[in-house]
């Protein structure tokens, strides 16, 4: 799909997610749920298969999200599958934050980590962020176990690597 | 020349004549028939036989004939009859020498002459033509050995050229066959060193990994963020 059309798809999403309740918490959770599809190519493929009947995706979604999401965030998910982007769930979530962000005055921070990060720890990193970057940022926790340990830190192309796993990786390039 | 050769003509006649002439008297009268002759010859001048007379008592008779036919001839001067038909025959022969044969002689000398001449002229020519035709293969001779001095001393110079070029070649591939060798063997000394480095650096950090794993607890992974976060803080 076309960049145009996925941030036409983004800035929908936002409308109705600021329609609805707190764009900020629909942003959250569609984030996460993109970051659950990215990591699982069974349910990308799944998602994205036009030979499997949409209500049939729909009701995939549903049972997978539960509870642990806004009806909101379900129903423009669901929405999405329905509409054949199952595909595109990463990109549109991507697009959606960013452009949340931005509607704020901020920048995502993409933040790797092995666990989840208090709302104190968040608080402190935004805080260090934009004293080491002079942004404002918002900060999207992604976990991922294989940085070992620290923090990963992207803001648009800057990143900022303070993983256990980097650090391995130059150890053994130092030999 | 022209001495000689009337010396010759004259001689050759009067052999011709006196020969001639000894032979007619030699062969045509015997003794016998020279007294028979000669004496009936003399007895009719005389008129004996008319006469019935012997004339064998007439004395000065008997010494003419026996002068003619006994006594021999001068040695030298021969009978005037000879004399006149030999000087007759001398001169016809003189006449006919002067007017046929020393012409002929002379057209023949002078063709001989000539010929002689011609040849020796011909020798002369022959003799400066191969003077020269030595000359010129001396010459031919000496152009080629100085073209073969030159062939030699220019195939010579070129092997030279070709032996230094040979050594300088083979001389240039030793030298890059050993900046090759060298240049292999530090390669394969640095793949060597290389992968020695990979296996330790695998050894080690894979040692570091499972130390690292086995000490992530939660508590490291929190005390690691709050480093981070005190750290992207501080500076």
């Amino acid at each position: 799909m076309s960049e145009e059309r996925i941030i036409k798809y983004a800035e929908a999403v936002l409308a109705v997610a600021s329609a609805e309740n707190d764009g900020t918490e629909v942003e959250d959770e569609l984030f996460r749920f993109a970051r659950a599809v990215e990591g699982s190519d069974d349910l990308r493929l799944t998602l994205s298969d036009a030979k499997i009947p949409a209500a049939r995706r729909q009701q995939i979604v549903e049972d997978l999200i539960g509870d642990q999401a806004t009806s909101t965030t379900t129903a423009l998910i669901s929405m999405l599958v329905a509409a054949g982007r199952g595909g595109d769930i990463q990109r549109i979530a991507d697009q959606v934050v960013e452009l949340g962000a931005a509607s704020r005055a901020k920048a995502v921070a993409e933040v790797y980590s092995v666990i989840e990060l208090t709302d104190d720890q968040q608080i402190r990193l935004a805080s260090s962020l934009k004293s080491a970057t002079g942004k404002d940022v918002e900060i999207k926790v992604i976990i991922d176990e294989t940085v070992m340990g620290g923090l990963l830190v992207q803001i648009e192309d800057e990143v900022i690597d303070g993983t256990v796993r980097t650090r391995l990786k130059q150890l053994r390039e130092a030999f | 020349m022209k001495k000689r050769l009337f010396i010759a003509s004259v001689a050759g006649a009067l052999l011709l004549t006196f020969g001639m002439a000894g032979s007619a008297s030699a062969s045509g009268e015997t003794l016998e028939g020279c007294l028979l002759e000669d004496l009936i010859e003399k007895l009719e001048e005389r008129g004996h036989l008319d006469g019935g007379h012997s004339g064998l008592d007439d004395e000065e008779l008997l010494k003419e004939i026996k002068k003619k036919c006994i006594e021999a001839p001068s040695p030298i001067l021969p009978e005037v009859n000879e004399i006149i038909w030999g000087g007759g025959a001398f001169l016809v022969l003189l006449a006919l020498m002067l007017w046929k044969g020393f012409p002929a002689v002379k057209k023949i000398m002078d063709e001989r002459s000539e010929k002689i001449a011609s040849d020796l002229d011909q020798a002369d020519q022959a003799k400066v033509d191969a003077r020269a035709v030595k000359t010129q293969y001396e010459a031919e001779l000496a152009d080629a050995k100085s073209e073969a001095s030159r062939i030699i001393e220019e195939a010579r110079q070129q092997a030279e050229s070709l032996r230094a070029d040979l050594q300088v070649r083979a001389e240039t591939d030793i030298a890059e066959m050993r900046t090759q060798a060298s240049v292999d063997l530090e390669a394969a000394r640095e793949r060597a060193m290389g992968d020695l480095q990979a296996e330790v650096a695998d050894i080690v950090v894979g040692a570091a990994e499972r130390v690292v794993e086995a000490n992530l607890d939660a508590e490291a992974q929190t005390r690691l963020i709050e480093n981070y976060i005190n750290q992207i803080g501080s500076e």
